[in-house]
């Protein structure tokens, strides 16, 4: 049987274990035409791409996830362990090509084995072996290509270095002919002691195929060198070979260091958290100007007032509120993506296991928390690199509380109430405070979710923590940016539908009925002011104010308002949401020109709960709405994206509940307990 | 018998068994800790878990009560 009988177009598939160089090798044989791709019903991702046009080859490239062996450990690999034998879109794969780094030669030819055996078409890409070679061994591809019957190429797909002769291999190893891989030889290793007889098989190759170097410098050539230690004790010399980058052993000496270890990592830590900050919030406002500009220009384009108002308040702002996110989320994922690149970030894994293990998370637990502070979307897609499934979902239950991007704006609101005077110093501090308070309620969150497994998690699996430490790199950007573009790109197609859908409706909700107020006394008010006195006219006469309305006896307990009710309800599309329904709602002409900032917080100085003389917003009240933010679940996209990645409503909706309930019941706590303190 | 979790800093030993009773002893045979192998205990970190050990080349690191299915001489 021939492939073109079925399929037109031949399939390179990308295997090899985790930093095996796989994906600087995928980058150098693509350039930059890859896309990511799910596996039809399932979460898990996989690149693909066409090659690089300079080498003239048609064919499609598929990078899977990097395994060990050919046994899972978690449902993702299962299902990239599987699309190797049969690809739910491309089929059966005309060519494997297996990274292996030679300085873990063993280890690595471990899986090349296990695929050799399955009976692919298989062509074995050696990398590092200039590590190897500074090192002061060397290794003799010709006898591995022997040992192991298959062809095998040197590269280093960091300086292009074998890429070409990569290629030509590739273009006579694709022939028209299939070869039928056979999966149940995954069975046969199942078997332990046959799983320590191919470890045995593959040493023996290692002892055949590296060698000393300076051992050559003795000896007339490689063969004799060779020859003549197969005598000599094997794991003596097997030791001597198998060196780990002195390099990497002087760096772990600080990065691990029992004292230096921790502060070093927190450094980093911080470090990364205030660059997103620095970095990102000049872009932001950027973009906020972008949008707000654009909103306005659409608005005098269009005649029609409610096709107007629906282009630029509904879909533009929507729009805004999407795109407002980018650069934090481009900044925090570039950082990351360098940082693992180093290979630092499987130390801080490690070094946070053992605190994080005992509130029940991992050690990868870590950086989707972190990410969590820059969006939660992103963050919860990031847990699939935690294999076990009670410790992946108590990591998504606890997403939520990470202080993300979207309540900044917020807190800068209620914070800039609060002080009298623009003290940026009081206001960072409470700011941290907040971050803080926000850290220490996801640690008892996550105790109290974990003596409750059997009621939200309903996971019961081995809580296990084996990570390879790979050696210390001078990271790539190419790989990096690929990465950032990519989660960027993830958020804005999950969240952006949703952020802008939502943003639709309550433009809608505070639009219809299309009532057109008149404004006494309008002339002596400027155009401005009568445009600002009549949408806050349309707003107290639309749906959402009649639904606010409704749920004002919610709201009194926390000292609050219908209208600020509303602005919370309206918070549901994105947290930041609520500082431009506040400016809605509350707005009021003023006779300065003021920033809207500075005139929102006047007027909600001025507010009062109507039908008596009480504030709205005092020093109580709203404490107790910052206390309502760090908890409640605003955010139907982080309810969305749980329900896809946990494959049910069971989690998103506890969440929902439990967050909105303890949200409340908080902020009730809060501003009573203050009042009763004798704070207004 | 003395586990790969009893290890000093630096301390070498080589692997006698791996206690198959362990939920994660197939993913510690497969990554490498196979009978014979030398392994060194190559951190000693704030918490002393999880450890790091150096084997065939590579640094891994597990917690450990994983390391304790491992028996060294």
């Amino acid at each position: 049987m021939t492939k073109s009988e079925i399929q037109d177009y031949q399939t390179v598939f990308l295997v090899g274990p985790p930093n095996s160089g796989k994906t600087s090798l995928f980058n150098s044989l693509t350039g930059k035409s890859f896309k990511t791709v799910n596996y039809p019903g399932a979460t898990v991702e996989y690149y693909e791409s066409t090659f690089h046009e300079k080498f003239d080859i048609d064919a499609i490239v598929i990078d899977s996830p990097g395994i060990i062996s050919l046994s899972p450990s978690s449902i993702d690999e299962k299902i990239a362990i599987e699309a190797l034998f049969n690809h739910p879109i491309h089929g059966l794969p005309d060519l494997l090509i297996v990274t292996i780094d030679v300085n873990q030669l063993s280890r690595h030819l471990y899986l090349a084995k296990q695929l050799i055996e399955a009976g692919f078409n298989i062509v074995i890409a050696a990398t590092m072996t200039d590590v190897l070679r500074k090192n002061g061994c060397n290794i003799n591809l010709n006898r591995l290509s022997q040992s192991l019957r298959t062809d095998v190429v040197e590269i280093d797909p960091r300086t292009g270095e074998g890429v070409k002769e990569l290629v030509e291999l590739i273009k006579t190893k694709t022939t028209n002919l299939i070869t039928i891989p056979q999966i149940n030889v995954i069975e046969k290793y199942k078997n332990d002691q046959y799983l320590i007889e191919t470890y045995k098989q593959i040493e023996e190759i290692e002892n055949n195929t590296i060698f000393e170097t300076d051992d050559i410098k003795n000896k007339e050539n490689v063969e004799s060198a060779n020859n003549e230690l197969q005598i000599l004790n094997t794991s003596v010399f097997i030791r001597r070979k198998r060196k780990i980058d002195s390099l990497t052993l002087k760096l772990d000496k600080f990065f691990l260091h029992p004292y230096w270890g921790l502060l070093i990592f927190f450094l980093i830590m911080a470090l990364t958290f205030t660059s997103i900050f620095w970095f990102a919030v000049p872009i932001m406002d950027f973009v906020d100007l972008v949008f707000s500009l654009s909103s306005d220009y659409a608005r005098t384009l269009i005649d029609n007032v409610w096709l107007s108002s629906l282009i630029s308040d509904g879909i533009i702002s929507g729009l805004g509120a999407v795109f407002i996110f980018v650069p934090q989320i481009m900044i925090l994922f570039l950082i990351l993506g360098l940082l693992e690149d180093t290979g630092y970030l499987a130390r801080g894994a490690m070094l946070v296991d053992r605190p994080l293990s005992a509130i029940g998370l991992n050690g990868r637990s870590f950086v989707p928390l972190l990410s969590g502070y820059a969006c939660a979307i992103p963050a919860i897609l990031s847990t699939r690199t935690i294999p076990n499934k009670r410790e992946r979902f108590l990591t998504i239950f606890i997403i939520p509380l990470m202080s993300c991007s979207a309540r900044l704006p917020v807190y800068a609101l209620l914070i800039a109430f609060l002080l009298p005077k623009d003290d940026l110093w009081i206001g960072g501090i409470i700011l941290a405070a907040i971050y803080i308070f926000s850290l220490f309620s996801s640690v008892v969150a996550a105790i109290i979710a974990n003596r409750f497994n059997k009621k939200i998690i309903k996971e019961e699996d081995n809580s296990s923590f084996i990570l390879e430490l790979p050696s210390y790199r001078i990271p790539q950007f190419a790989v990096a940016i690929k990465q950032t573009f990519n989660n960027v790109l993830v958020y804005i197609k999950q969240a952006g539908p949703i952020i802008v859908v939502f943003s639709i409706i309550i433009w809608a909700l505070t639009f219809f009925p299309d009532y057109d107020p008149v404004i006494e006394n309008s002339d002596i008010l400027t155009e401005e002011q009568i445009q600002i006195l009549k949408s806050t006219e349309r707003f107290e006469n639309s749906f959402a104010s009649e639904m606010g309305k409704f749920i004002q006896p919610i709201m009194l307990p926390l000292g609050l308002d219908w209208k600020a009710g509303v602005s919370i309800l309206t918070a549901f599309a994105a947290r930041e949401v609520f500082v431009s329904s506040m400016a809605l709602i509350y707005k009021v002409t003023d006779d300065e020109d003021e920033a809207i900032r500075k005139s929102l917080i006047n007027s909600m100085r001025k507010a009062k709960i109507e039908g008596s003389n009480q504030s709205v917003f005092t020093m109580a009240s709203t404490i107790g709405l910052i206390i309502f933010f760090v908890f409640a679940l605003q955010c139907f996209t982080t309810v969305a994206i749980v329900k896809k990645e946990t494959g049910s409503w069971r989690l998103p909706f506890y969440q929902l509940i439990v967050y909105s309930v303890a949200a409340y019941i908080l902020a009730f706590i809060t501003v009573n307990g203050l009042r009763f303190l004798g704070i207004p | 018998m003395k586990t790969a979790a009893d290890l000093t800093f630096g301390e070498k030993g080589i692997i006698n068994s791996i206690d198959l009773s362990h939920p994660s002893s197939r993913r510690i045979l497969e990554i490498g800790f196979t009978p014979g192998q030398e392994i060194e205990l190559i951190t000693r970190t704030a918490f002393n878990d999880p450890l790091a050990f150096s084997l065939r080349g590579s640094i891994i690191a597990m917690r450990k009560n994983e390391a304790a299915s491992i028996k060294v001489i």
